[in-house]
């Protein structure tokens, strides 16, 4: 029943779906918790111009494409400051400039057959080397920041007014989480594309979160589960010859709906919002 | 003991350049006293807490601090949908003497077990922070501030919520703290707690007073709470009653 994951692609693949998910469940843990799930979003789709513009100006699609989010993620951290804005609707008013950009870029300045469709949903099942190398450096990435980090980033969110008198780094923080979720983003781009790779910070961490009773519970419960959702999704899509990232994307969907419905029905309360 | 902990001279500061919220604050607290923060709504007393913490700029004036802060604010704004416990947040006291290549070890967790012992929610340790009471909460943000063991401790309006035989509780172990030379200040609404402090500091968008609470006189109560004397009929009463009537104070208060 396994031998899906005898042919070498499938292979690179599911090394691919297990790195990305430490990558997102640590990080994922820490979306959800400072709310940050549209940024998340918002950073993948951000991407946009700058992956539009990789190919006829001669960059990397991934630096392009980092190059990019990082810009977003800078003008996030100054547009987020007025009080006026929120950060919501800084993160929708940048996210509808970028869309807009790329768009523009797309259709005017350079001709069709960039590959946008696939750098927006990845192929999982075309990876090379520099992917994996990738993916490996951001899962690493991600468990330095939340060694280094957690504390600052659980006092903060916790409680921001205390948190210099704790001897936390509020700025400091926010914004190395900021440009570490631009960065692992980017990072998962080849595999599950721009729209889903929201789907591997979020949704996992969003599923543990409903159940787990202490910051590293979630930690650790939403990267086992993002492995696993990852593994089976890769599975089925193999049997079912279907793209494996939207596979994903459902499977970790229902995964969250029967979670959240079963707790709703245990604890005999309306389904929480997540 | 007499070093001076925590000061300002000339103070004058506020949220826009140009339009201080609050002026002319000169006071100090040293190691093993108290200072009672009086002042009315929006007198000023948090804003002064906040420049004392560096948050908000000195337009005037200046602020000496000598030594770490803790900080207990007054409109606690946690989350209390964080998967932390009662512990995890009094732990967060010890994030800043603890490397972070270093775990909070067992002494660390003793000490946070003993500070949430001494606030009387030793047994509440292991609950989730958001499912305690507001006055628990506030219980728990006090032992964080006692994880800290900084020698000056703010405490904006600490007692708000509180229940009368906890805020016996923690008065007692404020004391201790006082005792030990620890430099505190507490804002309150209560003038008769305030009294009873080392030094009370009257603020009314300025210092009105500044000095051992048995000099706070009829005229500086006026001056610290005299706009609302004039406006709010009821208010006033309990003002000046507390300092001509002091045994007709239960009644009202
Ligand atoms: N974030 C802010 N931005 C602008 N002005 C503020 C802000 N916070 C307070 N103020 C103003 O500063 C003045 C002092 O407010 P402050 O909060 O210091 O009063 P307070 O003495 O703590 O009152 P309370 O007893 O209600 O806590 C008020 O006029 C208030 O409107
Ligand atoms: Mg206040």
């Amino acid at each position: 029943m396994l031998e899906a994951f005898d042919l070498p692609f499938m292979q690179r693949a599911l090394v691919a779906v297990l790195l990305l998910s430490v990558a997102g469940g640590l990080l994922g843990a820490w979306v959800v918790l400072r709310r940050l799930a549209f940024f998340s979003h918002a950073v993948g789709t951000a991407t946009f111009p700058g992956l539009v513009v990789a190919a006829p100006w001669g960059i990397a699609a991934p630096l392009a494409a980092l190059g990019s989010a990082l810009l977003f993620t800078a003008g996030l951290t100054r547009l987020i400051r007025d009080p006026r804005l929120g950060p919501d609707g800084a993160t929708g008013l940048l996210v509808v400039a970028a869309l807009a950009l790329g768009a523009l870029l797309a259709s005017d300045v350079y001709p069709a057959g960039t590959g946008v469709d696939q750098l927006l949903f990845g192929t999982l099942l075309g990876l090379d080397d520099a992917d994996l190398w990738l993916a490996a450096a951001v899962a690493a990435g991600a468990l330095v920041l939340t060694l280094a980090l957690g504390r600052t980033w659980l006092a903060t969110g916790f409680e921001p007014q205390t948190a210099r008198t704790l001897g936390v780094s509020r700025a400091r923080g926010d914004w190395a989480l900021l440009a570490g979720l631009a960065v692992a983003v980017v990072a998962m781009l080849p595999a599950v594309g721009a729209l889903l790779a929201a789907t591997l910070l979020v949704v996992p961490a969003a599923t543990v979160r409903l159940v787990a009773r202490s910051v590293p519970q979630l930690l650790a419960g939403s990267v086992l589960l993002g492995a696993t959702e990852g593994v089976v999704a890769l599975w089925f899509a193999y049997e079912l010859d279907l793209p494996p990232g939207p596979v994903l994307a459902l499977l970790s969907g229902v995964i969250f709906g029967v979670v959240a419905l079963g707790q709703a029905a245990a604890a005999r309360r309306p389904v929480p919002v997540p | 003991m007499s070093e001076v902990l925590i000061e300002a001279v000339g103070l004058s500061t506020g949220y826009a350049p140009g339009e201080p919220a609050l002026r002319g604050v000169t006071f100090a607290a040293n190691a093993g006293q108290i200072v009672a923060v009086l002042g009315p709504n929006g007198g000023g007393k948090t804003t002064l807490m906040r420049a004392l913490l560096g948050e908000l700029p000195p337009f005037e004036g200046r602020v000496d601090v000598h030594g770490e802060i803790a900080y207990v604010p007054q409109t606690e704004q946690a989350r209390l949908d964080f998967p932390v416990s009662a512990l995890d947040v009094a732990l967060m006291g010890a994030y800043r003497r603890t490397p972070w290549w270093k775990r909070l070890g067992r002494a660390e967790h003793d000490r946070a077990l003993q500070a949430l012992d001494r606030v009387g929610l030793r047994e509440r340790a292991k609950d989730r922070f958001g499912t305690l009471s507001g006055g628990q909460r506030q219980r728990v943000l006090i032992a964080r501030a006692l994880v800290q063991d900084a020698p000056i401790l703010l405490l904006d309006e600490p007692f708000s919520g509180v229940d009368r035989a906890s805020e016996a509780t923690i008065l007692g172990l404020l004391g201790q703290l006082r005792a030990q030379g620890h430099a505190l200040l507490i804002c309150t609404h209560d003038i008769e707690q305030g009294r009873g402090f080392d030094r009370v500091l009257g603020v009314h968008g300025e210092q009105t007073f500044f000095g051992p609470g048995a000099a706070l006189d009829a005229a500086a109560l006026e001056r610290t709470y005299g706009s609302e004397i004039v406006t709010l009929g009821e208010g006033a009463a309990i003002a000046v009653q507390c300092h001509h009537h002091d045994h007709e104070h239960d009644q009202h208060g």
